[in-house]
């Protein structure tokens, strides 16, 4: 017999929810591996294979017992156990008998902290074999995973995900008894209830390595990965066969290889009337309600009336599979055809007094209330950035309005882009219907950002509004915490002052917020300000990650300021040129130098250059002068290269903190402002 | 399929697997779970398996009959299994064949759909069940009723009758659905959907959009609130005051349906509902535990 030995157990539920099969999976490998660690059942690697109805792990590498360990056992003082004449007492035979060893066995030995030689014996304990650990654990091992929405069935108290209705457990090809819940473990499963129409018997496997292979001809794909796989070579045939381009959606994707046991990509058609639906509406709506893809024209010029859908089965015999999804699909557009045509039959700006009886927050009221808001900081920014002001408090009023439409109220998701059709319908002006679609962009750090000035004005109000008011009522996120996104709201407004280039500064971003929140605030204006002042400079440093500054530049330009976003993305453009410069390295060390002199002392801002003795303190004041001189970053970076050469020979021949007073002063000035010249684009201190 | 073989088709099968016959309840209500056949039946240890139909008023849905697809009231067919039987998967799947679904040529999955009802204070685990693409019934193991951990739990399965009935007919619109057919001495004559419900829906929904006084709602809630309370305090009736809950539930929807609700006031008047629904479920509980005890 080998040495190591191969483990599957299979748990068959009822429908395990979607969602919760791999972190299952995941816990279970975890909890095995630390598990089989403890119990020295050697090293073993774990898989977890799991479909709809199966959690399943093959644990190859695991010893058939444990490993043999000895014990040291310590009992009485030697005195204690051998008499004067040198033979054993009483005390000392029990102690032999209770470790059964002969007395002869015993050794006495000074351990550490103990006053005095004491009885010793060595104790072999060989280990267990692996079945019988297993028996008693693995039921431990499953009742111990953490189940997020744990049930009860039946009149039992036990606790899973879903009803545990058999188990198979076998070790090699010995099967591993226990029970669960009442459920015995076998070396059978079940295959897709559509084969067990015909085959009434269970799947007998035989060994760990054919788990797959059986199940197979049980009609299921154990691997998550395979069926995926199946499922989009199915789904990319498929759009072909119909001459057609797939909309893709790898969500839509994973979601699909977690719900069939074996999949088949089904195509469907719609009736063309539905093509007058927006794009979106027929995305979402097939997305959500029947699981299904959408195809588009080859050029992307607009979708088909075509769909592809999947059947947990090997075929679809009589058609019905197709019959009964077109069926419903229709019932479903019709629905979204009835929102659409509903909706259009008032302008979409005559919705907006029904805001008031939406609430967007408790403590910030309701949706007509965050619309005042929103108008105020867009007509203000839009004057600031040299925008129509008057477009901008058009749109923030309107922008809102179809959160009360049928369409949003049934796909929250297509919240905006609705809003942008029905203006768009309603003739209204390109640049009004284009800025209300575009509004709740970035959805993430990926996705685009509004492509247009008006877009971005009303994206970063309303998420001024948001974040002001949440920081002004004390809801800051931490931690995980942060249920109303509001990291993401302010890495969209970063990125969008960032990537657009707009002349606004944070500081005055955060000011326009509190003018807005201020009626609603529970906390004071300085409070709430010096909060979200922290809270951007994070969402900065963050976006300097974002736009791929090196992290030795990004630091140092911090620390010298980003209140003006444009001002950092220059200096952060013209230091990332220097990013592996050595010569900039040899500043750091000067710098950090000159802020060690400068640190108790109070240079004046001018000094008498004649004063200056020195051939290298010389050349360092004409270098200054070259810096101070250069217009833009880029040159001054240049003329700080050539600096650290003269810096370096500048400190090795200097002594800065002479006797003489006015040469003194005159050193530190020179060294003040060569700081004060650094400082204009970064603290070099920190650049490493 | 007409609408009246349906029915009966699901009453006998779940008659012959061991399910009383029970009947509608005839109070307005939202859905079959409401039935005291399901709400205390759910309750408390003894034995209890159930099947029967309830008509189900959700007065926001209604469309007053213009809808194909949507329905002030329509029906549900409820089967209550408890405790929840090893082999429910199979029996549910057997109904559908017993419906005449040969599951050999259709696609079955069952996605997860947890289901929860504030009104009753009750929540279970479950899944949507999908047929060919088409949600065709709920099937839920309850774990709580009026907040009181069911033991041992039940199932509840929940099927659409109309939906289930359009999709074996292929018919697209509820309304031209057959309810049965008719004999008379002149013959036999189909009778429509339309011609046994259409007017109901026109009016139940001009009712609850249009008509329904609210200020004579808002008293009701009221009044039916404070009668349930006498009764369920002062007499320790379950039933009766269960059925003020009931109406409750109904008058709270048709205000609902007019918009008369308004988004803070909700929680407060579901909350009220469900109060006294659990005080029903709590005295039916001490006088099951009293029974069991004196044997």
């Amino acid at each position: 017999m080998a040495d190591i030995q191969t483990l599957l157990l299979e748990l068959h539920c009822e429908e395990i929810p979607a969602r919760f099969l791999k972190p299952l999976c995941r816990d279970f490998e975890m909890a095995f591996l630390e598990f089989a660690k403890e119990q020295r059942l050697g090293s073993p690697t774990v898989i977890g294979i799991y479909s709809p109805r199966k959690l399943a792990w093959r644990i190859q590498g695991l010893s058939v017992a444990q490993s043999d360990i000895s014990e040291t056992q310590v009992g009485p003082p030697q005195r204690m156990c051998v008499d004067e004449a040198g033979n054993p007492t009483i005390q000392g035979q029990k102690f032999a008998e209770k470790w059964g060893v002969e007395f002869s066995e015993i050794k006495f030995e000074q351990l550490a902290g103990k006053k005095e030689p004491c009885a010793v014996v060595e104790i072999c304990r060989p280990g267990r074999p692996t079945v019988e650990i297993l028996s008693t654990a693995l039921p431990m091992l499953v009742s111990g995973l953490h189940v997020p929405k744990a049930m009860r069935w039946g009149t039992s108290t036990y606790e899973f995900v879903r009803p545990i209705r058999s188990i198979l457990c076998i070790f090699g090809s010995e099967i591993i008894s226990f029970t669960i819940d009442g459920v015995e473990s076998g070396n059978t499963t079940w295959g897709h209830r559509l084969y067990h129409r015909e085959q009434p018997d269970p799947l007998i496997v035989d060994s760990p390595e054919n788990y797959e292979t059986i199940l197979e001809k049980g009609e299921i794909i154990a691997s998550f990965d395979k069926r995926r796989q199946m499922i989009y070579d199915q789904l990319s045939a498929r759009a072909k066969e119909i001459s057609g381009r797939l909309v893709p959606d790898p969500d839509l994707l994973d979601t699909l290889a977690l719900i069939v046991e074996w999949p088949t990509i089904l195509p469907g058609a719609f009736p063309d009337e539905f093509l007058e639906l927006p794009k979106e509406v027929l995305v979402t709506s097939l997305k959500e309600h029947q699981k299904a893809f959408c195809i588009e024209k080859p050029d992307g010029t607009g979708l088909l009336p075509c769909f592809l859908t999947i059947a947990n089965r090997k075929d679809d015999p009589m058609g019905f599979v197709v019959a009964g999804n077109e069926w419903v699909l229709k019932a479903r557009l019709y629905d979204a055809s009835f929102f659409f045509a509903e909706d259009r039959r008032n302008r979409l700006s005559s919705l907006a007094p029904k805001l008031a009886s939406l609430t967007f927050h408790r403590e910030l009221g309701s949706y007509a209330e965050k619309t005042l808001r929103i108008s105020a900081i867009a007509t203000t920014l839009a004057e600031q950035l040299g925008v129509n002001a008057d477009l901008a408090k058009a749109v923030a009023e309107v922008c809102k309005a179809d959160l009360v439409t049928l369409m949003v109220g049934e796909f929250p998701e297509l919240q905006g882009i609705m809003g942008g059709y029905y203006l768009g319908l309603e003739g209204a002006d390109e640049s009004i219907s284009m800025a209300v679609r575009e509004h709740y962009q970035p959805l993430s750090a990926e996705t685009p950002i509004p492509s247009t000035d008006l877009g971005a004005i009303l994206a970063i109000s309303d998420k001024l509004d948001t974040l002001a008011g949440c920081f002004a009522i004390g809801m800051i996120p931490t931690g995980s915490k942060d249920p109303l996104a509001l990291r993401r709201a302010g890495m969209g407004i970063v990125r969008m002052v960032w990537e657009k280039g707009l002349n606004i500064s944070i500081s005055v971003l955060i000011n326009m917020g509190w003018d807005a929140v201020a009626g609603r605030a529970k906390s004071s204006a300085e409070e709430t300000k010096k909060a979200l002042l922290a809270f951007f400079r994070d969402r900065v440093a963050y976006q300097l990650e974002l736009a791929g500054i090196p992290s030795t530049v990004k630091n140092s330009a911090l620390a010298v300021g980003w209140d003006d976003l444009m001002d950092l993305k220059s200096r952060c453009t013209a230091l990332s040129a220097f990013a592996e410069d050595q010569r900039f390295a040899s500043l750091s060390v000067s710098a950090k130098r000159i802020s060690n002199i400068l640190k108790d002392e109070n240079p004046a801002e001018k000094f008498d250059a004649g004063l200056l003795e020195q051939a290298e303190e010389k050349t360092l004041n004409a270098h200054l002068g070259l810096i101070t001189a250069t217009g833009d970053y880029n040159s001054m970076l240049i003329a700080l290269a050539d600096l650290a050469k003269p810096l370096e020979d500048f400190f090795n021949a200097v002594m800065v903190k002479c006797e003489n007073a006015e040469l003194r002063h005159a050193r530190l000035s020179l060294l003040h402002c060569l700081r004060m010249a650094f400082i204009k684009i970064a603290d070099f201190g920190l650049w490493q | 399929m007409h609408v009246q073989e349906l029915i009966l088709l699901l009453q006998s099968y779940w008659a012959e697997r061991g399910c009383l016959v029970g009947q509608p309840y005839d109070i307005e209500k939202g859905a079959g779970t409401m039935n005291p056949l399901t709400f205390f039946g759910a309750l408390g240890r003894k034995p209890w398996n159930v099947g029967y139909v309830e008509p189900s008023r959700r007065p926001g849905d209604g469309r007053y009959g213009e809808n194909p697809f949507r329905l002030y009231k329509h029906l549900q067919f409820q089967v209550i299994l408890k405790p929840s039987p090893a082999k429910v998967q199979d029996s549910y799947i057997e109904s559908l064949e017993a419906l005449g679904i040969d599951m050999a040529k259709h696609d079955l999955r069952f996605e997860e759909d947890n289901w929860e009802s504030p009104t009753l204070g009750a929540w279970g685990v479950g899944w949507q069940v999908v047929l060919d693409g088409m949600e065709i019934s709920q099937f839920t193991y309850f774990q709580q009723i009026a907040g009181v951990d069911c033991r041992p739990v039940s199932t509840e399965l929940t099927y659409g009758i109309e939906r289930i009935c359009m999709f074996l007919t292929g018919i697209d619109n509820i309304f031209d659905l057959t309810w049965g057919d008719i004999c008379t001495d002149q013959g036999r004559f189909p009778i429509k959907y339309r011609q046994v419900r259409h007017r109901e829906e026109y009016e139940l929904s001009a009712y609850s959009f249009e008509h329904a006084d609210l200020e004579l709602h808002k008293y009701l809630f009221n009044a039916f609130e404070k009668e349930g309370w006498h009764i369920v305090n002062d007499l320790r009736h379950y039933h009766s005051a269960y059925e003020q809950a009931l109406k409750m539930s109904h008058t709270f929807n048709v205000m609902d349906a007019r918009g008369a609700v308004s988004t803070t006031e909700r929680p407060g008047m579901i909350k009220r509902v469900r109060d006294l629904a659990c005080a029903c479920a709590k005295v039916y509980l001490e006088l099951e535990e009293g029974e069991v005890e004196n044997g």
